[in-house]
């Protein structure tokens, strides 16, 4: 597979979430979440500045990880209904080539919304004197596009089996209640029966667990964190590679026989 | 330019193509089998649902057959091979509205793996072909139905391909874009490319094509050379008043004679006989009191090859 048809289609689908304007608004209105964090004065300046780390990052969060489940959801749905999908499909490209390069582009225009949310934040902390660190933060960034590639991947694959809508709300749901359910099961693990126990760990080890690649918590209580070591580091890059790989081979296997 | 040792371009054998499952199981293509060679012009016609599109769509490999097989310069249909040489204009397609005409050519010719210099110095005279020139920087939103026909044209030329399929070619065009868009398949056939498109426009197809393949209900009605086709459908008609003792001559003897009265009717199937009939007649002494031609246009005879076809049991 050659690297610049997969790059072509990556730009035209970074080019589309740039024009058509969706990123902004929904920086716009993350900016304006996060500018009313910075308002509340029931803290002395310490406890605002963590207060100011948590909402933003968590907003930051949200918002990218719905930006890129709406991203990577609609980009076939819209193909087909628009039929674009018939010019392109004729030009000589493999169907996985096809796949690979709209998944790059939701990566990249994902990183782009983070981007400008990371211009924001550190704007924000500037403003309130708060530190950065930078250590944890990067890792924090890494692990976060880690999530975003689990989340894209899944998204695709969903669309190929649902339509659009269902699969944006899976994958929202997907995400959203992805914290809650480990935390959940977490606290129910002991009182549960052997075979509820065995039956949670299925689900455990089947579902990922976005929450190992949340490091929003440690960011916002840095002083009491070390970043974490380069083998950690390592083994969450693999799980989160080990889930994007095998929702995104499902959905190269569906798409290779779906007619168009 | 689309030669390939003599191989055809375009092969297609015992195509079947189904839909859907169980008791909605529908057949769209039932054992169609025909071939384009290299350099010819080929109609496709049929009507709505007749199963042109899905063989065009089988053709691209957008879908699959459920047996026999197409195959494109020699290769599978669908295959990444075997879209190197073709341009391809679908039925209905839209293009990216957040784009622009450039940045749309820009995108296909890359993926066609043409050079970026090699794309600006294409893509302002290919727009003028089609005529869009000067929209290069125009977002494709505020393109029209038939501004965004062009541009489909454009898009399946970009590579200059040896090859090309055309599903309803002047779909969405005006009387003035139909007839820009003659012009470039004339040139392109001109050039030596092969062109296999449907149609509606049964006129556009009478006057393109070297060749026409029918195709009702999925299956192929007729497939023959537009001139071998054309040739019997135009019909001349000589009315005459014998004179006593007279015999047909050899000439005449093989068309349509019907006596009428003291007159008779005859009509020529072939124009290649009909001076030599009309000189015939006259060395007989005939008192020849009409000729006309009766000109049946493609039109014409496919309603009426249609019409034989639902008939039959």
């Amino acid at each position: 597979m050659k690297p610049y048809p997969v790059w072509l289609i990556a730009k035209s689908v970074l080019l589309e979430a740039v024009r058509r304007r969706e990123i902004y608004a929904i920086v716009l209105v993350a900016t304006l979440l996060i500018g009313a964090v910075m308002t509340v004065d029931f803290f002395e300046l310490e406890g605002l500045t963590k207060f100011y780390r948590e909402v933003a990052l968590k907003i930051m969060s949200v918002a990218t990880a719905l930006t890129v489940i709406v991203l990577a959801a609609r980009q076939l749905p819209r193909e087909f209904e628009t039929r674009t999908i018939y010019p392109l499909m004729a030009k000589p490209i493999s169907r996985l080539a096809f796949l690979c390069g709209k998944l790059l582009g939701v990566m990249v225009a994902g990183a782009f919304c983070f981007g400008l949310f990371m211009v924001v934040y550190l704007c924000g902390a500037a403003y309130l004197g708060s530190s950065v660190p930078w250590a944890l933060f990067a890792q924090y960034i890494y692990l976060q596009i880690v999530m975003l590639l689990i989340l894209a991947t899944l998204s695709f694959w969903l669309s190929m089996l649902l339509n659009l809508d269902a699969a944006i709300t899976i994958g929202a749901i997907f995400y959203v209640f992805a914290a809650t359910f480990t935390t959940l099961t977490t606290y129910i693990y002991d009182f549960t029966s052997p075979i509820g126990q065995f039956l949670i760990r299925v689900v455990i080890y089947a579902v990922p667990q976005l929450t190992l690649l949340d490091l929003s918590e440690k960011a916002v209580h840095a002083q009491a964190w070390a970043p974490l070591r380069f083998a950690t580091m390592a083994q969450l890059t693999l799980y989160g590679l080990f889930f994007s790989a095998l929702y995104f081979s499902l959905a190269a296997i569906w798409f290779r026989r779906k007619p168009l | 330019m689309s030669e390939q040792n003599g191989a055809s371009v375009i092969e297609v054998e015992n195509l079947v193509v189904e839909y859907g499952k169980g008791a909605r199981r529908h057949r769209a293509v039932d054992g169609v089998t025909f071939a384009v060679q290299p350099g010819e012009c080929v109609g496709f016609i049929g009507a709505n649902g007749a199963g042109k599109s899905t063989t065009m769509k089988t053709l691209m490999g957008f879908i699959f057959p459920t047996s026999g097989s197409a195959r494109v310069f020699g290769h599978k249909a669908g295959t990444v091979e075997s879209r190197r040489r073709i341009g391809y204009l679908p039925e209905v397609a839209l293009y990216y509205p957040f784009m622009k005409a450039r940045e749309l050519l820009e995108l296909y010719g890359g993926l066609s793996g043409l050079s970026r210099s090699q794309l600006r110095a294409r893509i302002p005279a290919l727009l003028e072909k089609v005529g869009l020139g000067g929209k290069e920087n125009v977002l494709l939103r505020q393109f029209s139905k038939g501004m965004q026909q062009r541009l489909g044209i454009a898009q399946s030329l970009i590579a200059e391909p040896d090859a090309l399929i055309f599903d309803e070619l002047s779909s969405g065009l005006d009387p003035l874009g139909r007839y820009d868009l003659r012009q470039v398949l004339l040139e392109l056939k001109n050039s030596g490319r092969t062109i296999f498109f449907s149609s509606h426009e049964l006129s556009e197809v009478e006057s393109l094509c070297d060749r026409i393949v029918m195709i009702h209900k999925g299956r192929v009605l007729k497939e023959a050379p537009v001139a071998e086709l054309m040739k019997p459908l135009n019909q001349f008609e000589v009315v005459f008043v014998p004179p006593a003792g007279f015999e047909i001559p050899e000439s005449a003897a093989r068309h349509d004679l019907r006596h009428d009265g003291e007159m008779c009717r005859l009509l020529v199937n072939d124009i290649d006989d009909y001076p030599r009939v009309l000189s015939d007649l006259t060395a007989r002494g005939v008192e020849i009191r009409r000729t006309a031609s009766r000109t049946v246009s493609l039109e014409d005879y496919f309603i009426e090859l249609v019409r034989e076809a639902e008939e039959k049991p």
